[in-house]
């Protein structure tokens, strides 16, 4: 099963990999490229959420703070982008480690708040502040390579795909993150200490979004508060991870690829109707919510386990021991 | 600078009493069904929205449509409430967390919602009451106080009167204490707590539409409004404790005071920054709030 996994995820990657030498439309590998951003922001929004149980509705901020630390160094202190893209995910990340020092100490619903309050209190003072460019937004030099800003997104959303693979689904961190969205308490008991391993998730995961704000100020060359720290970034990533399905992987992804294809869709062909995405994206939510709470991955996931675990004869005599086990790995 | 300083003191009062009512509801809303409402800010969008139109067609003062607006409100409330009864009860997953989702995507809906009905433009609210002020005179010192602010401090007085009177005196405000403090012991002593909770959900919805309204006159309305107004909630109610009703009106009232502090002597755009610093150290250092009596 894991084999044919590898084999999938292989040729997938491979696949990716020859696209660009064989083809030289810059639209295609344009859209391809932001579908892959959007994978990226919508796998790194989940680790918290669906994997840790912290709801960060202020997801867009780190992607905005990565877009502005990189345009602020190239443009203002001359550093290349080699040196200034480490440098975006090295302060979304402190600015992650300090927002949820005292947050992430608490119940769920004060982080969601004060990522939600951080959000906007980042868009308002980027709006004024001169050092941004203020409503104007900011210039980067246009390098106008599409093959290369394809490539780069590709290895740093396959990087974080695989980083978060281990980490979660691999390594012992992982059960740690789930232990502590099931039960912190019982977590605690076990001898582990939840906010420092909330921090690190919220970290990780903060992380990796501002790398992909920066490659997509300097893929795209123009940034302002409204297009990289309006709300539009993290109620996008939510929607992706939750229609997908929380606390999986391939789910966000899953869910990225169909609503970044239904949105280039959507403003490519009924741009006059715009506002009614927001609609839709809220609709999507809640629907979701009602009547898919596992996501579409989870749901599909779902039927597949139980109709295998027919075929085994196990839905009929489960084994004692091995339930808690088989319940857990249906949820991945 | 010192001039204007109860100038200050006296907008902060004033603008604070609406978030008084706000936030009252909406800590009433968490304590009953203890779920944080994300769409509060959109409520208080389509309220001032219902008001602006109603006011359009009728040309009636605002405050007289506040109590239909306040009706249709709280109507939508309670028809809508078991939806997120229904999230909040769910087997699958984590309950929580899955109403906090549910009810940011609600919030994104009613905000492309607004945004696609009544597009981008900011109006305000017309009324009688904006034209008149007082003005206050003591020595070098001097205020003024717009009518219209006045009247919204007496409307919100009024509405945190009617609701510790709900509350305290009456067998519906005794059923909403239960719940707070203990569903299931509540529901064996006979308190419906479906529908009890339709009713506070009604209420809380209603409220916040009717201070819409308000807002619409004394500030100006747009499509866009409601994100603030959700932070500025959430901040009042952090900063008096989660469920601590009592709190309420001080943490609001502070924060109409960093609200118009920030307006007269500082630059308003770094209203949102202040908020969430405040928010932080609070968190950091009591996060059950200022009276350390939250949940």
């Amino acid at each position: 099963m894991r084999h044919r996994n590898i084999v999938w995820f292989a040729s997938i990657l491979s696949i990716l990999l020859i696209l660009p030498v064989i083809t030289d439309d810059a639209f295609v590998l344009r859209i391809i490229t932001e579908a892959f951003m959007w994978i990226g922001l919508a796998i790194a929004w989940d680790v918290l959420a669906g994997y840790t149980g912290y709801l960060n509705f202020g997801h867009g901020v780190f992607f905005g703070i990565g877009a502005y630390t990189t345009a602020i160094l190239m443009m203002r202190s001359g550093w290349s982008f080699p040196f200034a893209l480490p440098a975006a995910g090295a302060v979304a990340g402190i600015v992650a480690l300090f927002a949820g020092l005292p947050t992430l100490r608490l119940k769920g619903a004060y982080f969601a708040i004060a990522t939600w309050a951080l959000s906007r209190a980042v868009q308002q003072v980027a709006l004024v502040l001169e050092v941004t460019g203020g409503p104007d937004g900011m210039r980067l030099p246009p390098f106008l390579n599409p093959k290369f800003f394809y490539m780069l997104m590709l290895g740093i959303v396959t990087a974080t795909f695989l980083l978060y693979w281990f980490l979660m689904e691999r390594a012992s961190f992982g059960l740690k993150v789930r232990a502590i969205r099931e039960d912190e308490s019982g977590a605690m008991a076990l001898g582990l200490n939840p906010t420092k391993i909330k921090i690190q998730a919220f970290i990780l995961s903060a992380v990796p979004t501002g790398i992909l704000g920066g490659m997509y100020a300097y893929w795209i060359t123009f940034i302002d508060p409204a297009s990289v720290l309006g709300d539009l970034v993290t109620d996008q990533a939510v929607v992706m991870a939750v229609f997908g399905g929380l606390g999986t992987l391939l789910g966000p992804v899953i869910g990225a690829i169909l609503i970044f294809l239904f949105k280039t869709y959507f403003w490519a062909y009924l741009s006059d109707y715009q506002v009614l995405y927001l609609i839709i994206l809220g609709l999507l939510i809640a629907v979701s919510v009602i009547f898919m709470p596992n996501g579409l991955w989870g749901t599909m996931t779902g039927y597949a386990g139980a109709r295998q675990a027919l075929r085994k004869g196990l839905a009929l005599n489960p084994p004692a021991g091995n339930d808690t086990e088989k319940g857990d790995k249906s949820h991945e | 600078m010192l001039l204007l300083l109860p100038q200050a003191i006296v907008d902060g009062f004033l603008i604070g009493g609406i978030y008084v009512t706000i936030a009252i509801g909406f800590s009433l809303a968490y304590g009953v069904m203890h779920v944080i409402d994300f769409a509060v800010g959109e409520w208080i969008m389509l309220g001032a929205f219902l008001g602006f139109y109603l006011n359009l067609w009728t040309q009636w003062d605002p405050f007289f449509l506040l109590p239909f607006v306040f009706i249709v409100f709280a109507v939508i409330g309670f028809v809508f409430q078991p939806v997120i009864h229904r999230v909040l009860s769910g087997k699958k997953g984590n309950p929580l967390l899955m109403g906090l989702v549910f009810t940011f995507g609600l919030g994104l809906m009613f905000k492309g919602l607004g945004l696609t009905v009544f597009g981008f433009y900011s109006h305000s609210i017309p009324s009688a009451l904006s034209a008149n002020s007082f003005f206050l005179e003591s020595g070098s010192f001097f205020v003024t106080i717009p009518v219209i602010r006045f009247a919204g401090l007496i409307y919100a007085l009024s509405i945190t009167l009617m609701l510790h009177y709900l509350l305290k005196k009456s067998d519906f405000g005794l059923a909403v204490r239960a719940l707070a403090q203990n569903h299931d012991a509540a529901g064996l002593m006979g308190v419906n707590a479906k529908r009890t909770s339709s009713y506070v959900y009604g209420i809380y919805v209603g409220i916040s539409a009717m201070s819409g309204v308000l807002i619409g006159c004394i500030f100006s309305i747009s499509a866009q409004m409601g994100g603030d107004y959700t932070v500025f909630s959430f901040f009042v109610v952090v900063l008096a404790g989660m469920g601590y009703l009592s709190g309420v009106p001080w943490a609001a009232f502070f924060l109409g005071l960093v609200q118009s502090f920030l307006l007269i002597y500082f630059n308003p755009s770094y209203t949102l920054l202040a908020v969430f610093a405040i928010l932080y150290v609070v968190l950091l250092v009591s996060p059950k709030g200022m009276f350390a009596k939250g949940v």
